[in-house]
């Protein structure tokens, strides 16, 4: 916890004055539980590895329209082939970079004034309140019952700044009726100076839907990116949900998943590969609220010198949800000594009859591989490039998107694996 | 083709090999035989450029060139390749992308363009095939859950695809049973060529019976102590080492 300057006060007072009494009050008592905790520091469990203390001082100003620049605006942002593409600038959504499908059919509406009406109960050290406080809009994504999205939706987050700090906060739904199916990527991409970015993404799954939300975070020095997403499962609902993290700058990504319905699963996949100086924090936190649910947590690191990843996995068994079926595994490269890393499973089982598995593990690059590779003539830097992306390959795969797999394998500068996929066609 | 003059070499502050010679024309076929822990591994992998291993004095020239200031890859892709004692797993990657990523380095180093994928296929396949491995193993991690039978195999099959020029095969024939050992030779043997040489480190006549060595040495306490003829292994498989290092 840490005092909060008084400019903070000034500014949001300046800024929320111009909305209607209604939002003012509303958005005002968020802003006063946000103020009355600060940015969360190390006292905060929930916040142990990742301390925000600094940000209190940072200056941030609000992003608006007029920041998201027209030169900046003009630059393109290449779709996933088949994708719906919807674009925001700081917080404000960049119909012309957008492709028109996105906001075809009765299915998806890019809002601009969604969410923000949170109750107040959730609480992440007054993140939540600060991103309820200055909220924007941000996806509207409604698939109605029994119905599945022609196509896959990728939604680009866009930070940046220059000289002056920057802020901008978003909230998002995202609602499947029953047996409805979906895909979503929140791909988070910046540049610039500094700047804080919060996004709160609520999430509801009626029986038997399925939801595919995919984010890939490539931020760059000087974001601080905070992520957190609420989602809730009715029964035999699936969320297949992946968190990939590489690139620079502060990332804090929460996600809590409660399994509200019997027979509903989670499956998660996160790949943390910071880049030098950058700090990825992932907090995966499941409830099990009700009988023969499932959750799946597969989360690897690769981490050099002067970066630092943290995963937590947190499985809450409620007293009631019998048959739960849980596993997490944790595993950790680490390429240099001065690389940090803490993964940790966390179990809280109130039910006798379940099935809870975990284990973590940390290593580094098998040298044994590696001289095997290198004594075949492959040179060292690919010899190591193929041992990392064997080692990415498990999460890559869960993710069941190969246009994606290849973007984010790219982006780790791994080698493409072309000749594998025609050997399998000539089977 | 190799010429291996008063070597010594450490391994973790030991020294394992303490004097070694040895001299491979093009064309011939060494077997190298003795105890465990004599050191035949350590000069197979001293030769093969691994890194964990001091020469502390003596040379290895592989056609005229100084071996020892090359990276064990160049060594590869120059012509040298080492059938592993005990060939590693690596999940994740495949025997197709090891297989690849090898021949392109080569290529890459004549200055070459890279495979076209289809041939390459068609090509690996037809090796599979001589070492009686199912095409469908090719797209598995190298060597993950094969048998050891399937991993000396796997050995010869990298081998018969990257054609080197002087083969060091480290015990590729042991557990092997009968068929296996028949398909191993036969690869080593398809491979035999005037400009190939082959060092075969062993130690069972019955490789030596499939694949006839011109010359058979004796590692022993670090150095090569005796050397004769195919007539000399089976003097070994008779009496031992024994009456070797007592000498
Ligand atoms: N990495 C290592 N660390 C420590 N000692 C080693 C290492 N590698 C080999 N040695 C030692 O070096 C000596 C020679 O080993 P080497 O493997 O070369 O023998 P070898 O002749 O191949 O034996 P074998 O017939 O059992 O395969 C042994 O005493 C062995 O314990
Ligand atoms: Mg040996």
């Amino acid at each position: 916890m840490s005092e909060l300057a008084s400019t903070w006060a000034d500014r949001f007072e300046q800024w929320v004055s111009s909305h209607d009494a209604a939002e003012q009050a509303r958005r005002r008592r968020q802003f006063q539980r946000f103020a009355a905790t600060g940015f969360p520091g190390p006292a905060d469990e929930a916040w142990h590895y990742t301390d925000l203390a600094a940000q209190a001082d940072a200056g941030y100003q609000l992003a608006g329209a007029d920041v998201a620049g027209a030169e900046e605006a003009s630059t393109p942002i290449a779709a996933l082939p088949g994708c719906a593409l919807l674009v925001y600038r700081n917080g404000v959504l960049d119909r012309a970079a957008s492709s028109a499908a996105a906001f075809d059919g009765p299915a998806l509406a890019a809002s601009a004034a969604a969410g923000s009406d949170d109750d107040g109960t959730q609480d992440d050290g007054g993140i939540d309140a600060l991103n309820a406080a200055y909220a924007s809009g941000g996806l509207v994504y409604t698939v109605a019952a029994g119905q599945r999205a022609a196509q896959q939706l990728q939604v680009v987050l866009q930070s940046q700044a220059g000289d002056t700090p920057l802020m901008s906060h978003q909230r998002h739904r995202i609602v499947l009726g029953a047996q409805a199916e979906a895909t979503v990527l929140l791909q988070f991409v910046g540049h610039g100076g500094p700047r804080l970015t919060t996004h709160v993404i609520e999430v509801t799954l009626a029986a038997g839907a399925r939801l595919h939300l995919h984010r890939l975070s490539s931020e760059t020095t000087g974001a601080t990116l905070l992520t957190r997403l609420d989602a809730r499962l009715d029964r035999d609902a699936q969320l297949h949900l992946s968190g990939v993290a590489v690139g620079g700058g502060l990332g804090r990504h929460r996600a809590d998943v409660r399994l509200d319905g019997s027979g509903a699963e989670l499956h998660a996949t996160s790949l943390q590969v910071p880049a030098s100086g950058a700090h990825v924090d992932d907090l995966v936190r499941v409830v099990h609220a009700a009988p023969h649910g499932t959750s799946r947590i597969v989360a690897r690191g690769i981490v050099d010198a002067h970066a630092k990843a943290i995963f937590n996995g947190r499985v809450v068994v409620r007293p009631g949800a019998q048959k739960t079926d849980s596993e997490q595994r944790l595993a950790n490269l680490l390429l240099s000594r001065k690389a940090e890393v803490n993964a940790k499973p966390d179990l809280e089982i109130h039910a006798d009859d379940v099935k809870c598995a975990h284990g973590a593990t940390v290593g580094q690059l098998d040298a044994v591989a590696l001289a095997y590779l290198r004594s075949r003539g492959i040179p060292q830097a690919e010899a190591r490039a193929l041992l990392l992306r064997a080692f990415a390959t498990e999460t890559l795969e869960r993710l069941g998107w190969p246009a994606l797999q290849a973007l984010i394998a790219e982006r780790l500068g791994l080698p493409a694996d072309e000749l594998d996929l025609a050997f399998g066609d000539a089977e | 083709m190799l010429d291996i003059t008063n070597l010594h070499a450490r391994v973790e502050e030991k020294e394992i090999l303490k004097g070694l010679n040895l001299s491979i024309r093009p064309g011939e076929v060494h077997a190298i035989m003795g105890p465990n822990g004599a050191g035949k591994s350590t000069l197979s992998n001293v030769i093969a450029g691994r890194e964990g291993y001091q020469v502390t004095d003596g040379s290895i020239l592989f056609n005229g060139r100084d071996l020892l200031a090359l990276d064990p890859e160049v060594r590869a892709c120059e012509g040298i390749f080492l059938g592993f004692q005990y060939p590693v797993e690596i999940p994740g990657v495949s025997n197709m992308t090891l297989l690849k990523a090898a021949v392109n380095a080569r290529r890459k180093l004549k200055g070459e363009s890279e495979i076209a994928p289809n041939d390459f296929l068609a090509w690996v396949r037809e090796q599979a095939k001589k070492v009686k491995i199912d095409p469908k193993m090719l797209s598995r991690g190298v060597n993950e859950g094969f048998s050891g039978g399937e991993k000396k195999r796997n050995e010869i099959l990298q081998m018969l695809v990257l054609q080197p020029t002087l083969m060091i095969l480290d015990e590729t024939d042991s557990g092997l049973d009968i068929d296996a050992l028949k398909i191993v030779s036969d690869g080593i043997n398809a491979l035999r060529s005037p400009e190939r040489s082959t060092v075969l480190v062993t130690h069972y006549q019955r490789l030596l019976d499939y694949v006839q060595p011109d010359f058979v040495h004796v590692l022993a306490r670090g150095r090569i102590v005796r050397s004769g003829g195919p007539e000399l292994a089976k003097e070994l498989e008779e009496k031992g080492y024994g009456w070797l290092e007592a000498a």
